[in-house]
């Protein structure tokens, strides 16, 4: 008994230090490790969708705002368990699609998408994963200098 | 038994998570069954807010003064602010937006290290308005002496001041989450118009009058807050006042036809061929440098 108190006592230190950090967990650590050496983090979303209806509309949507002269990295990193893969399109303000990291023509879907943004504004961004599929993923935006 | 009951115990606050912190649990990714997962949608009525609740703004002005080759420079910082002096929330959450911004500036251009006297001061800051246990003071502290891991650096800077805004709107504090946009606003703006007085440049030039938009965001937003205090009275009146200068300031756009695709390294780049433009004179601009000097200095004297 008394060897057991003892081994708790000694774990315990151990357990609060490792409660009281927020590192990035670690879906957020491999996405972050895969945005570049030349990347600089602004901001990320979060995605968690199950099986979609529609395989047309994108379920997950939400604005922000991007600067002129501003070169953007949009990284999409899906999780390993899920069915269909993160995909992004972004519309503009009057819902003109600027990016889409699908290439309809190939069925390419990419990881990836640089944005040279030549127009200050406010844009809207939306997330899905292929074909309407159920899935986990995060997307990391940042500067590219 | 004593023991029985003691080692439960024991047990339960080893495994209990940081029960102080409940954001954060939701924060986290949850790789659940994905079918078992439901539709989520950050998209309706609180979207328009959250475009000005960006703590990453005030980066994107900092990485613009890197791309125009401007050095690093100690003197634009709020150096004068001293936390520990700091009382009542008004002024500690306005200095934290502040020193946030002075946060972002100086991580963009790499000096981690020279930070950690101000992550101590932010971390007073937010101990005093009781959101402390959002701002991860050892693990900043541990990656800004490791320069090396800079992006990592940044999104826990970032998560922190979004899990504090998050808390003290929920916690029915919107105000004071009010307080520290506009700080963190008018520290970032403060940057800009000084360097560009040192370093005249189109593009600076541009981002300074398309803060016209943000501005307008950031009124509407400590608006309902005017009539709380003697304090936001002469905020909003600040506002009004940096707002006056913008006035006559225009943005117009044109159309450039299809954007410019690439594929390269696996990814795809694209080239925006849409352009906004800034209609602003030398007269318009000087004003605006002025008043913003003038506003984020009697705030900075005021503290």
């Amino acid at each position: 008994m008394k060897k057991l108190l003892l081994g708790l006592l000694i774990l315990l230190p151990a357990f609060t230090v490792a409660a009281g950090q927020a590192a990035p967990d670690p879906m957020m650590s491999r996405c972050l490790s895969s945005t570049g050496p030349a990347a600089k983090y602004l901001k990320d979303y979060r995605i968690q969708l199950g099986q979609g209806t529609s395989h047309n509309d994108f379920r997950y949507k939400a604005k922000m705002s991007l600067w002129k002269n501003t070169k953007y990295r949009f990284t999409l990193c899906t999780a390993d368990n899920s069915k269909g893969k993160l995909i992004l399109t972004i519309w503009d303000d009057t819902n003109k699609i600027v990016l889409s990291s699908v290439d309809n023509d190939t069925g390419t879907v990419y990881s990836y998408i640089d944005f040279i943004c030549n127009k200050s504004g406010i844009y809207q961004v939306g997330f899905d994963f292929t074909e309407g599929q159920s899935g986990s993923g995060v997307s990391i935006v940042s500067m590219i200098q | 038994m004593k023991g029985r009951v003691f080692i439960t115990a024991l047990c339960v606050m080893i495994l209990l998570p940081d029960c102080r912190n409940s954001s954060r649990k939701t924060e986290n990714l949850v790789l659940a069954d994905a079918d078992s997962l439901v539709s989520v949608s950050a998209a309706g009525s609180d979207a328009d807010e959250e475009i000005l609740r960006n703590f990453s703004s005030p980066l994107e002005t900092a990485n613009l003064f890197q791309v125009m080759g401007v050095p690093f420079t100690q003197a634009y910082l709020a150096t004068s602010l001293n936390a520990s002096a700091l009382s009542g929330s008004f002024n500690q959450a306005l200095s934290l937006g502040i020193l946030g911004a002075d946060l972002g500036y100086l991580n963009i251009y790499g000096k981690t290290s020279t930070s950690l006297e101000l992550v101590s001061s932010i971390k007073k800051l937010a101990e005093g308005l009781r959101v402390g246990q959002f701002f991860d003071f050892e693990t900043i502290k541990r990656l800004s002496l490791n320069s090396s891991n800079l992006d990592s650096l940044l999104y826990l800077s970032i998560d922190s001041y979004n899990k504090i805004d998050r808390y003290l709107r929920e916690d029915n504090r919107g105000y004071l989450s009010s307080l520290m946009i506009a700080g963190a606003w008018i520290e970032a703006q403060y940057f800009a118009t000084q360097i560009i007085k040192q370093y005249p440049n189109g593009l600076l030039r541009d981002r300074i009058g398309e803060q016209k938009f943000f501005l307008e965001g950031l009124i509407k937003s400590v608006q309902p807050y005017c009539e709380m205090n003697d304090q936001f009275r002469a905020l909003c009146g600040y506002l009004a006042d940096i707002s006056e200068k913008y006035r006559d300031v225009r943005i117009s756009y044109t159309d450039g036809g299809t954007p410019v695709k690439t594929v390269k390294d696996g990814g795809l780049e694209i080239t925006q061929t849409e352009t906004s433009r800034v209609e602003m004179t030398d007269e318009q601009l000087a004003g605006i440098i002025d008043m913003t000097g003038i506003v984020r200095n009697k705030l900075i004297a005021n503290n």
